[in-house]
């Protein structure tokens, strides 16, 4: 049990320490609100509109389609930092990883997801 | 740090491998050629199975990849009822591609051959990663199968639904199987199971006095995650408007090729691993009993709900509920005769179910609609219909001599078999008790549906034009019901060699 143990301290402190800080900038900060600082702010542009408009389904495809190459990036680090132990054997699953990879960017590309109309 | 790569063993991986690149050609296909002729994606899937059932004869038994893939008889087994239920899926589907999924014929036969792929690594998994992978390979490409109508309401909110409860219910799975791994310090299932019944882990006394509260939590989500896959109350509620929404020949393969991956991971994680606590003569510890309560939940729930459905799909949905608790009464029959009464049961059911539900597809491709009421005067149009459905609805009742029957009739001899071994076991007679009452009200609301089609009198009855898929779909769904049902011995035999698979462990 012991062992929970530690992982249940370390949780209630993580969680104290969050709200003493909180309560900490509570008591030493001014208390000076203004019309202004109520404004969302974005970019240091006034906002024009709305944030609850429908957003063209376009984006989340890029989106998507970065997590390819991203996926892509956290699997190679880890392979790059073994490779020397592990040989010929890692750098053809990492091709075969790859090619199953640059399946879904050839897929994406053939179906017109790339172009912005 | 000296690494040492596990022994590898492509060779006993090679049907999931081809079919898993041919499922990527299919896709591939479709998106580089013209379209020109409308069912070709779909033949391609079809012969991949076929091509991937032949690998699978050449394929070895035996262990790779440091024991966390494991193509044992069960494995085989479950991988040819996972095949034949795509093929059939695949097979009905036909209707579907010259109208609703007309530019997406690549993603759906696509996503139904991963689909099958996940399922066929998660029955040769022998460790819980490689487990919990299969496993959401298999519900992946079904979220987004259930949703494949996109501009039928019905059908994105099946989508939805599925996605929210798949995604509860993997979260909850995975939630147990840490616990587990926390407790033991290992992921292989086997080892699970050894250091359970022989060292004093934390959290548990090996004298099966008493299990700790971490055991408990585990074993619970872990029957909840796996309940939410196979629809066992109170798990189940997402079924019918899942089943109502996604494209029929979808619904079938989630009733029969999901539920049967849903059994294998049950097996896997609680039979293979977590054996040692299901001690009959120590209730208060004992997983088997809650078990026995969600079986007959589902077939009480299941067929009493089963009867007021007017919608076929709904209500087939309700009785493959009532059949999840059915085959989990072999589930809880720990003996050499459960396991195979188990595989034989999906067997018959595969048939039966997938037949069933290629009759309500084809009429609801034709008339658009799945009302049993809809059915009437459907013997006098197009009697092969009128006749298969009958043979499939009494499968499903269990009436001799056909599939059905030889499957409960398996599943509670096992039962009954358990129950006689053990003096805490007399809560196995209630449970074969529940489930033959229940089969008298199944067969209430499935000669319902034989009524409408023989006796209900209509001015306006179903014209029906068949397929040539579609009929080869239904035929090949009463041969086998008709056929295994008459000769049940060679499915049972080869269901036989599941329990040694699982490790000689059973009594």
């Amino acid at each position: 049990m012991s062992e929970y143990l530690s992982v249940l301290i370390f949780a209630v402190t993580g969680a104290a320490i969050v709200l003493f800080t909180f309560f900490i900038s509570k008591l030493i900060r001014p208390h000076n609100p203004y019309p202004e600082k109520g404004v969302t702010y974005e970019c240091a542009e006034d906002a024009i509109g709305d944030s609850w408009i429908r957003f063209n389904p376009r984006f989340y495809i890029f989106a998507l389609i970065f997590v390819i190459f991203d996926v892509e990036v956290i699997f190679l680090f880890p392979w790059a930092v073994a490779f020397g132990e592990l040989g010929l054997f890692a750098l053809v699953e990492m091709v075969i990883f790859i090619l199953i990879l640059f399946f879904g960017l050839f897929y994406a590309w053939k179906k017109g997801v790339l172009k912005w109309v | 740090m000296e690494f040492q790569l596990p022994e590898i063993n492509l060779q006993l991986m090679a049907p999931e491998i081809f079919l898993f690149l041919w499922a990527l050609a299919v896709m591939a296909f479709d998106v580089t050629t013209k379209r020109k002729s409308s069912s070709t994606a779909g033949n391609l899937a079809l012969v991949g199975l076929a091509v991937t059932g032949v690998i699978m004869v050449f394929t070895d038994q035996g262990r790779g990849f440091g024991n966390m893939f494991f193509n044992d008889s069960m494995a085989v087994f479950f991988k040819v009822i996972f095949l034949a239920a795509a093929f059939m899926a695949i097979g009905s589907s036909f209707g579907l591609t010259h109208t609703r999924i007309l530019n997406h014929r690549g993603e759906y036969f696509g996503l139904i051959l991963l689909s099958t792929v996940g399922m066929m690594f998660l029955a040769s998994s022998s460790e819980l990663i490689s487990l919990y992978i299969g496993l959401e390979l298999t519900t992946i490409p079904l979220f987004v199968l259930a949703a494949f109508f996109k501009d039928d309401r019905k059908s994105v909110e099946a989508g939805i639904k599925y996605l929210v409860v798949g995604a509860f219910s993997s979260a909850l799975l995975l939630y147990g199987l840490s616990f587990i791994y926390g407790l033991t310090g290992t992921t292989d299932i086997a080892q699970i199971r050894s250091i359970l019944a022989h060292s004093a882990v934390a959290g548990f006394n090996p004298a099966y006095q008493e299990s700790t509260p971490i055991m408990v939590m585990a074993v619970l989500a872990i029957l909840g995650g796996i309940g939410f896959k196979l629809a066992l109350p109170p798990f189940h509620q997402w079924v019918p408007d899942v089943y109502e929404g996604a494209p029929t020949p979808i619904t079938a393969f989630l009733s029969v090729g999901s539920k049967a991956a849903g059994l294998v991971a049950f097996a896997k994680i609680m039979i293979m691993g977590l054996y040692d606590l299901y001690d009959p003569s120590k209730a208060p510890n004992d997983w088997g009993i809650l078990v026995g309560v969600m079986a007959a939940a589902a077939m009480i729930v299941g067929n009493v709900l089963a009867i007021r459905q007017t919608n076929i799909k709904r209500m087939l949905a309700y009785s493959s509920i009532a059949h999840a608790g059915y085959v989990m009464v072999g589930m809880l029959a720990l003996n050499s005769l459960g396991l195979a009464s188990v595989g034989y049961y999906m067997f018959a059911y595969l048939f039966t179910n997938m037949g069933a539900f290629a009759i309500v597809a084809l009429i609801e491709d034709r008339t658009g609609s799945c009302e049993i009421a809809s059915y009437a005067g459907l013997s006098k149009t197009s009697p092969f219909l009128a006749i298969s459905m009958t043979i499939f609805l009494l499968s499903l009742t269990g009436i001799p001599p056909l599939a059905g029957f030889f499957g409960k009739f398996y599943v509670f001899a096992a039962a009954i078999k358990m129950a006689e071994t053990g003096s805490g076991l007399t809560w196995i007679y209630w449970l074969v008790g529940v489930g033959l009452v229940t089969s008298v009200f199944a067969l209430y609301y499935y000669a319902n549906v034989m009524r409408t089609m023989y006796f209900v009198e209509t001015d306006s009855p179903l014209k029906v034009t068949m397929s040539p898929m579609a009929v080869a779909v239904i035929v090949i769904g009463v041969v086998g019901v008709v056929v295994f049902g008459l000769n049940p011995q060679p499915i049972v035999q080869f269901a036989s060699d599941m329990p040694a698979a699982l490790g000689a462990l059973l009594p």
